[in-house]
Order: structure tokens, then sequence, then C-alpha cells
């Protein structure tokens, strides 16, 4: 070992002291942006200097490959073995999970004796992770795949969207030629606007009262009962509406009733995030309109609530995507039918989600292609919802930079029954 | 796999069996002298440390000194592979603990981090332990059995200076203690693990002046068993505390890098660059 | 008496002014603004209010009839002169549904909340979370939709080894086959349903676990797992614990994608593999308009049922993760 005389320290012998240091190459080398702009008016800048490439730590290396390869080829044979051989599997579903924990078992048992017990346990919480978020992921894309494969090939655009039910009969061969969902869309989008027309004034009233004026036990009360209502079942919504004004003959069954269903749903979801989206709208926005003497209410309307607008669009949103896929009410109030019924006030209606329940048990093969069909359509709609709902609260987000909360803080709120607190730092 | 114990440039002497941990509880383990060799470093691309070059002699505390923004921090993490838990951080170089290149193939970063240990600008003690299972945090990791875990925590306690304060009260929770004494126990908590190096992210810039002292006289303490490198603001501290002293910079739109270093006398009585003078009489910075 | 003392200057000893009370007097536009506004959300407590009512006061008619044995009876026979009808075996199922969901869901929905928040690489994490967010949008209709073409066939195979293998176990023995429609396989559906669910809410709180930690962990020679265990799971509990209460109430009352898949029957037992099963919402829905008055009376009295559970369950999830949230902690 060296000894430690003065100066052992060495400064940058790569970049000579005192003079001018690093240039940018030519190629700059992480790729992603180059390094800072050497044109900063250096008096006498030294011939450009190759930057060294960035090593990349933790990158997995050939014993980490071979470890895991081994283990999952020879959990693969154990568990064939076993389960074909010696018990008589059936499914392909139990062999894989069988396989996965053969997998784990392995790579964890592997692992500790080549490396060490912590590389183990934390190689095989990390397998097990990544495979839950992929598993969610990919049923979600799978579901959305799915749907639109079983659906399309049976689709005759023609009726789809022109023709109701009123020629249904299963045995028809060429059924799918003259008998859409037409009665369910027209009675989808009445009552899902209707309830929009309903619910979305009311919610902001209600999140404008709870931001801006209420105060102290009632607005926490209200808060409390917001944050209740948006975990309540939403048969329980439909079976309200039924008793309130159906069992009671006020109402026949109609789109109205539905969508008066629909609003008790649509209500405390679209308050709790319009709240949030309120509530962070700055202070001194209000404060600078009052003291140009402008009343309360103008504030509000002028003001705060314009200065919220994305985040408000984004809300209502993503409430419509949610009520248009709603089955369980409109059991109790729309009813469902086979026939175009455009008025809302009477008579029972048609519904998307209807059509889907009404034919999923279907014997007929054609009845359960309506059934896709149907479900390729609200899909569609509710696919449509979400994108455009992220749009809107990304564009704002952009323009302002302003702490408005990210379209994820806004879907998690939206279908969670839990008010937004954000601790004010 | 490679440890440290089996690639031995420089002499390392005994033990390393067991990665250092079943010395039993005196601090009587061996210093590590770090080399790094043209180190840089980007943040999301950009180039913030360019060719850092620089030795941290063993058993010695070492300053890093210069204005905010010149890199010595990232510095200091590239040194225990703390930079490449920061999203968008890349590096180049290379770092040699005793011979051994921290960054090799085939390294684990957490083994290298129980070698090199960090002390961090805010003290960061686990708030729902106890101030016992806080210093033996490390141990837990490694699942390392060290002999009597007791005479542990006194012994690193002890070192960091806190024990006669805490001896009472080893099973209340960390958060508990006032801030110097949260970074005190941080202190112990490095320790307890037995590093061969330990770095200091700007210890004392969030303790009042007592505490500072403290702190400052448990590094004097401690330099004999383990070699201490530590980030500073403060001119009086890097003074007081190091043996020797690197001084970064960066200048306008350009990374940072090492002006100058050495002696920690001759950085501040007589040191050969200009921006060096400046920066340590306080004419910029 | 006490003498209180007016500290400002010129203040005279033993006189104590009343404070000014600013002018309240609004404006006309600015009091029907604030009355408005005032009435929503009055509006909102009106409307819970009116849920429970309406429920019970229209429900009760069964309730008078059948009595409390309308919580330990199954059955719907509301039509005969000596009317039998309950909710007991639909609860039984109901607790069955939800339990397997949480078995199920609960694991997977914290391991994808640790993968978004600690494992996804930063360029891909906001889509990946919208794709777990969109599963929360999906409705569960296409939901059951899928369960019953897609994974009953593939989850039958499972329960036939199972019930042949474990059998030893008392939930996985078969008493009468076939094994589909069941009570398993709707609870699998439904913790799939929760997963998105519970994981926004532990992806939110884990995210929060302060940093500063999370370096120390590191820095000592954790590895990322123990990281997680040591900082990020101890710091997100009382959110993680609301959360999984939330999915619960979630799981309590689903309604459409149970409906589709339970095989229904008033039989109840811990044989969760085997055909048939039924729960609350299942009980409303199945016989819905089939009881004359009285049975949809009884519905209506079940219905009042879920909505008490449910309440019940989300006020107090809620209430926790807002203490979690707020840094308060938990004991637990």
């Amino acid at each position: 070992m060296q000894a430690a005389p003065p100066g052992v320290l060495i400064a940058n012998s790569s970049v000579s002291t005192g003079s001018l240091p690093t240039r940018q190459p030519s190629r700059p080398v992480p790729p992603t942006r180059g390094p800072g702009d050497p044109s900063g008016g250096t008096p006498d800048p030294p011939a450009p200097r190759r930057l060294p490439t960035p090593i990349r730590p933790g990158a997995v290396g050939p014993q980490d490959v071979a470890l895991i390869v081994v283990s999952a080829l020879s959990s693969f044979c154990l568990v064939w073995v076993v389960f074909y051989q010696l018990t008589s599997l059936t499914g392909g579903l139990g062999f894989l999970v069988c396989w996965y924990a053969g997998f784990l078992a392995l790579t964890w048992f592997g692992t500790s004796q080549v490396i060490e017990r912590q590389v183990a346990t934390d190689r095989v919480a990390g397998i097990l992770v990544w495979t839950a978020g992929l598993l969610i992921i990919g049923i979600v894309i799978f579901i959305v795949a799915w749907v639109t494969y079983k659906a399309v090939p049976s689709i005759h655009w023609s009726a789809l969207f022109t023709k109701d039910q009123r020629t249904l009969a299963a045995s028809d061969p060429n059924l799918l030629n003259h008998v859409g969902v037409l009665q369910a869309i027209v009675g989808t989008l009445e009552q899902v606007l209707m309830a929009t027309l309903m619910g979305v004034p009311f919610a902001i009233a209600t999140a404008v009262y709870l931001n801006e004026v209420g105060t102290g036990r009632t607005a926490r009360l209200v808060r409390t009962v917001v944050t209740a209502m948006s975990g309540t079942p939403s048969i329980v919504a439909g079976v309200f509406i039924y008793s309130i004004f159906i069992f009671t003959g006020v109402l026949h069954y109609s789109g109205f009733a539905a969508s008066l269903a629909l609003v008790v749903i649509l209500l405390p979801s679209v308050t709790r995030v319009v709240e949030e989206v309120l509530r962070v709208v700055p202070s001194g926005l209000r404060e600078a309109s009052l003291s140009l003497g402008a009343p309360e209410w103008r504030t509000v309307w002028s003001v705060v609530i314009p200065t919220a607008r994305s985040g408000v669009v984004t809300a209502v949103l993503l409430g419509v995507a949610r009520i248009v896929g709603e089955t369980a009410p409109l059991i109790f109030t729309a009813f469902g039918s086979q026939v175009l019924n455009a008025n809302p006030l009477v008579h029972d209606q048609g519904a998307l989600p209807l059509v889907i329940l009404s034919n999923t048990h279907a014997a007929q093969q054609v009845l359960i292609d309506i059934a896709f069909q149907a479900a390729f359509v609200l899909m569609s709609i509710v696919l449509i919802l979400f994108v455009l709902a992220r749009y809107f609260s990304r564009t704002k987000s952009k323009k302002s930079g302003r702490a408005q909360p990210t379209e994820d803080d806004m879907m998690a709120r939206y279908f969670l029954p839990i008010p937004i607190e954000r601790s004010p730092e | 796999m490679t440890t440290y114990a089996t690639t031995p440039p420089p002499p390392v002497p005994e033990d390393v069996s067991g990665l250092g941990h079943n010395r039993g509880t005196d601090f009587s383990g061996e210093a590590g002298q770090i080399d790094a060799d043209g180190v840089h470093a980007w943040f999301s691309g950009r180039l913030v440390l360019a060719g850092v070059t620089l030795t941290m002699e063993k058993s010695k505390v070492t300053a890093l000194i210069g204005p905010s923004g010149c890199g010595k921090s990232t510095f200091l993490r590239i040194l225990n592979r703390m930079h490449e838990v920061v999203p968008g951080a890349q590096l180049a170089g290379s770092v040699r603990l005793d011979g051994l290149d921290i960054y090799g193939p085939g390294q684990r970063a957490m083994e290298t981090r129980r070698h090199i240990g960090m002390v961090f600008q805010k003290p960061n003690p686990f708030p729902a332990m106890t101030i016992a299972e806080n210093v033996l945090a490390g141990l837990r990791f490694s699942r390392v059995s060290a002999g009597d875990k007791g005479d542990l925590v006194e012994a690193s306690l002890t070192k960091a200076g806190l024990w006669k304060e805490v001896k009472d009260r080893l099973g209340e929770l960390g958060g508990a203690l006032s801030g110097g004494q949260q970074q005190r126990l941080c202190i112990a908590r490095a320790l307890a693990v037995k590093p061969r190096v330990l770095l200091m992210d700007e210890p004392c810039s969030a303790l009042d002046p007592t505490s500072t002292l403290r702190i400052e006289e448990t590094i004097k303490d401690i330099a004999d068993e383990v070699t201490v490198v530590i980030v500073t603001h403060n001119m009086q501290q890097a003074q007081r505390v190091s043996d020797y002293c690197a001084f970064f910079l960066a200048e306008e739109n350009l990374p940072g890098r090492v002006i100058e270093a050495g002696r920690t006398e001759t950085i501040f009585g007589n040191p050969t660059d200009q921006r060096t003078f400046d920066y340590v009489n306080g004419q910029f910075g | 008496m006490t003498i209180e003392f007016d500290m400002r200057p010129g203040g005279s000893v033993g006189v104590t002014p009343s404070p000014i009370t600013p002018n309240r007097d609004y404006s006309m536009p600015d009091r029907i603004y604030r009355r408005g506004v005032q009435i929503a959300g009055l509006g909102v407590l009106v409307l819970l209010a009116a849920i429970g009512f309406f429920l019970i006061n229209k429900g009760f008619p069964a309730f008078r009839v059948a009595g409390l044995s309308f919580f330990t009876h199954s059955g719907f026979n509301t039509l005969g002169h000596n009317p039998t009808f309950g909710v007991f075996a639909s609860l039984v199922g109901t607790v069955e549904v939800a339990m397997v969901a949480m078995i199920v869901g609960t694991p997977v929905a914290i391991a994808t909340a640790i993968f978004l928040s600690e494992y996804v690489p930063r360029r891909s994490r906001r889509s990946l979370i919208a794709l777990v967010d969109l599963a929360a949008a999906i409705p569960s209709i296409i939901f059951g939709l899928w369960a019953i073409f897609e994974l009953q066939p593939n989850v039958v195979g499972l329960s036939t080894w199972l019930s042949r293998h474990l059998a030893f176990v008392p939930f996985f023995k078969v008493t009468s086959p076939p094994l589909n429609a069941s009570i398993f396989i709707a609870g699998l559906v439904v913790g799939i349903m929760i997963v998105p669910i519970v994981a926004s809410i532990c992806r939110e709180v884990f995210s929060l676990a302060p940093p500063g930690e999370r370096e120390a962990a590191l820095a000592l020679g954790a590895s990322r797992w123990q990281m997680i265990r040591t900082v990020v799971i101890p710091f997100g509990r009382g959110g993680m614990i609301g959360a999984v209460m939330l999915g619960l109430g979630r799981a309590l009352e689903e309604t459409i994608a149970v409906t589709i898949i339970l095989g229904g029957g008033f039989l109840y037992g811990p044989h969760i593999l085997q055909h048939g099963g039924t729960t609350v919402s299942q009980f409303i829905v199945v016989n819905f308009g089939a009881g004359g008055k009285l049975g949809t009376q009884a519905l209506l009295l079940a219905g009042f049922t879920l909505f008490v559970i449910t309440l019940v369950i989300n006020l107090a999830a809620s209430s926790i993760v807002n203490r979690s949230r707020s840094g308060a902690g938990v004991d637990l």
C-alpha cells in the first residue's frame, strides 16, 4: 500500500486541472438529451473529448438468466410428472398454477444456494409482484380484445345501429340481418343523458357547497354522507327508486325512472372528484376577484369553475363512463324492452346492459351473438369516455402546470368511496 | 460469486471472510480505501459530473467541498451505488473499494452498501422501529447473526456518542428522539454493520451547533476504524474534521468536476488554483 | 368576577370590547347562490336518509310477516297462504363470495400496487396505471360475460382437481356435482374486479412513503424487497387495511357478475366448489317480479339489509384510509 504523502489525491487526471473541462462530444452518449451546451463562450476550448459510455449497474448477468431458465424448465418437468402422471390433472389452468408455484420454489432454492438468501427472497418477491401486475393488465387487455373478437364477425353494421329487436326469432337463420340493438342504444343514451343533466348540476352545486360555502359540522356531515353514498350498492339505488316511485304507482317502468336511479350513483362520485378539483384552485384567484368587488356567486361562476373546467369535464366523463355500464339498477326501473321506445317518460325501455344480461344464458348462438354485439357497443362507449377523460385531464396539467390532481388520482377517486384529503404541504 | 475477499490487489489483512460482519462487537475492523477513476454522472441525459478521479485514503477523513449543484453529493452517492437508485441517473467510470471495482460484473449493490455505509442530510431513522431495532436494522437485512445483540447496540451507540442519552430508553421509537439524536442514531445504525467506509452527505446541515459539534467529535473518534468521506458546505467544519479535501466546482453550463484536491491544510492555506482560494475564503459560492 | 384587561393601547381596564362582526349582509344574488348550494348539500343528506327510509318503510310489511326469521330462514315462497321466505342462505353466500374474492383479490391487488409504485420502469408507469384503472371502468356485466364464457370453463378443471385431491379441506369437498356456476367461480370474478379498486388506493398510499427512509434502508444494504417490507408496507398499513375494507364493501354488493355466474337455489354450506349458491343481491335480482306484493316487499327488505351492511363497512373503511392519509397513523 502506498504511503500517503500530501498530494496523493489526484484531481482530474482525465481533465486537465485548472484549464477547461469536458466538451460536448460529437456523439452524445446518453442519447436522451445532449449534455451541457458548451457554447457558453469558453476562451480556450480543448479538443472535443469522447465521453465514456454509461455503465449499467445491476444488469442481469448470464448466471441470473441461467438460474431462471433452469428453474422454469425443471419445475415444468416436475409438475408435469406429478400432475399428469400421478394425479391426472384436468384443465390447463391448474397446471399453470402448479408450474408457477414450482418455478417460484425452485428459483428461491437455487438462488439461495448459488447466491444467497437475501437475493433469493428479493428475486422471488420481484417475480410475484411482476406477475400480479401483468396478470391484471393482461386480463384487461384480454377482455377488450376478446369482446371485440367475439362480436365483430357477427355484426351486420347496417342492422346494428338501425334495427331494434321487434322481429327477434331465434330460429331465423338470417336474424342478424334485421335485428340490431337500436332500442338499447337509444335507451342507454337517453337514460345516461337525463341522469347527467340532473346529476351533474346537483353534484357541482354540492361540491361548491362543500368547498366554498359550507363550514363546520354540517359540511363535514355532508362530506361523510357523500363518501358513504359512493359506496352504496348500485342495486340498492335501483331498488330505492323502485320502492319510492314504481312500487307506489307514481311512475311506470321507464327510462326516466332508470335515470333517477343512475343519478343516485352518479351524484356522490362526481361530487367527490369535483370537490377535489375545486379545492386546488388557488385561493389567490378568489381573493383577487372578491377584492375587485365581484359578488361571491360571480367569483365562483366566472373564476373558480372556469379555472377548474377541465377537471370538472374529466369528472363528468368518468361519472358517465361508470353509469353507462350499470346493469342492476336498470332491472328495477327501465325493465328492458325489445322494441324501440324513444319516449323516456312512459313504458319499458331497453338498455345495452340489459340486452347483454337477458341474452347471456340463451341457448341459441345467435342470441349470444347479440349479447356480444351489445357488449362491444357498450365497451366502446366506455373506452371512448375513458380516453376522453384522460385527454382532458392531461391537456390541463400541461397548460397550467398547476397542482391539479393527476388523472391517475382522479381515476382512483372516481371509483372509490374515499373523500380526498391532501395535506396542505 | 465474487466477494471482496477474492480479489486482493492491496493486501487486505485477515478478516474479510464473513464480509466483515463476524468481528465481534468491537470496532477494530479494517477501514477501506476508495479509488474513484474517471467518474461521470448524468441525470436524465444531462452530464452533471465529469471525469472525477479521486482517492479516499484509508482511515482518513476526506471532505468534499464546493458550491451547491457542483456534483459532490452525486459523487458521494456514486461511491456506494446509491446514485443508480435515482430514476434517470446514469454513470460511467470505476470505483474500487480496496482494489475491487464495486461496479464490476457480478457485484451486487446491496453488498457494496453493507461495506460502504451512508448517513444522509436529513436524519432518517425508521420511525416505526425502536432505537435498538434501528441500530440492528442493517444486520436484519443481511441476516447476519451478530454475537450478542445487546453488546453491539451498546458499542454502536457509544461510538456515535448517543449511548448515555438513550441507554434507558432503547425500547422507545426512533422517531421520538430530537433531530441531533436522530442523526447520531443514524450514524450508529450505519456503524453497526461495520462498514469499511462511511459516507456522510451534509450530516449536520439540519442540526443545531451543539449537535453539530457532537457529530464532529464522533467523526474524529471513528476515523481510525472507518474511512470517512463527508460532504459539507461548512468551511470551518471541513477544516476541523478532515485530513484531505477535494474542491468541486461546476462552472457555468459545464458539468461538475474536481478543481483541486489535497491535504486540508494545503487547500485552505495555500491552494494552487485561484478558484479554490476564492471559494475557501468566501469570495463566491 | 374576573377583571379582564384590554392590552391594546388606549384600552380601558375592565371593559372587554366585543369582537366586530364582519358585515354578513350578502346581496340578493349572493343569498340566492348560497342558499342554492346549501340546498344541494342538504339534498345529499336527504337522499341518503330517503334511501334508508323508503326501503325499510316499503319493506316493513314483509318483516311483519316473517319477523326475525327473515334473517334465519332461507327461501322465497311468498304466494301461498303460509309464506316462508328469508335471506339466510343468501347472507351466507354473500359472505362466502366475498371471502373467496378477498382471499384471491387482496394479495394480487397489493402486489399490483407494489408493482405500480415500486417496480414499473418510469417510462411505462403512466400507461400501466391507466390500464389498471381501466379495469375498474369495465362494466361488471362485461366481467360477467367474460367469466361465464372464458373463466368458468378453465376453472372447472381446477375445481375438479381441488375436489379430488384436497377434499379433506371442508371447503373443497363436493357432495353434488357439477362444479360450474359455483360460489368459488363467482368469488374468483369478484376478486378480479376488486383488484383495481384496492390497488389504486394502496398504490397511492405506498407512493407517499418517505423517500428518506427508503434511501436509509437501501444504504444499509437492504434489497428492494427488504426496503419495501421495512419502509413502504409499514408506512402504508393503515391505507392498506382501509383499501381492503373498501374492496370488501364492493365484493359484498357486486350484483350482476355474481348473478350471471351463480346457479341459485337456497342450499348453503361450506362446499363452495359445487353448482349453486345465492347472495343477497342475486336473491333480489332473480326473485324480482316473481313473488307478488309480499315478495317485492321482501326484496326491498333484503335491499335494506345490503344497504346497511355496505354503509357500515364503507364508513369504517374511509375513516381508516383518511386517518392513514393524514399521517396520523393507525394502530392496528
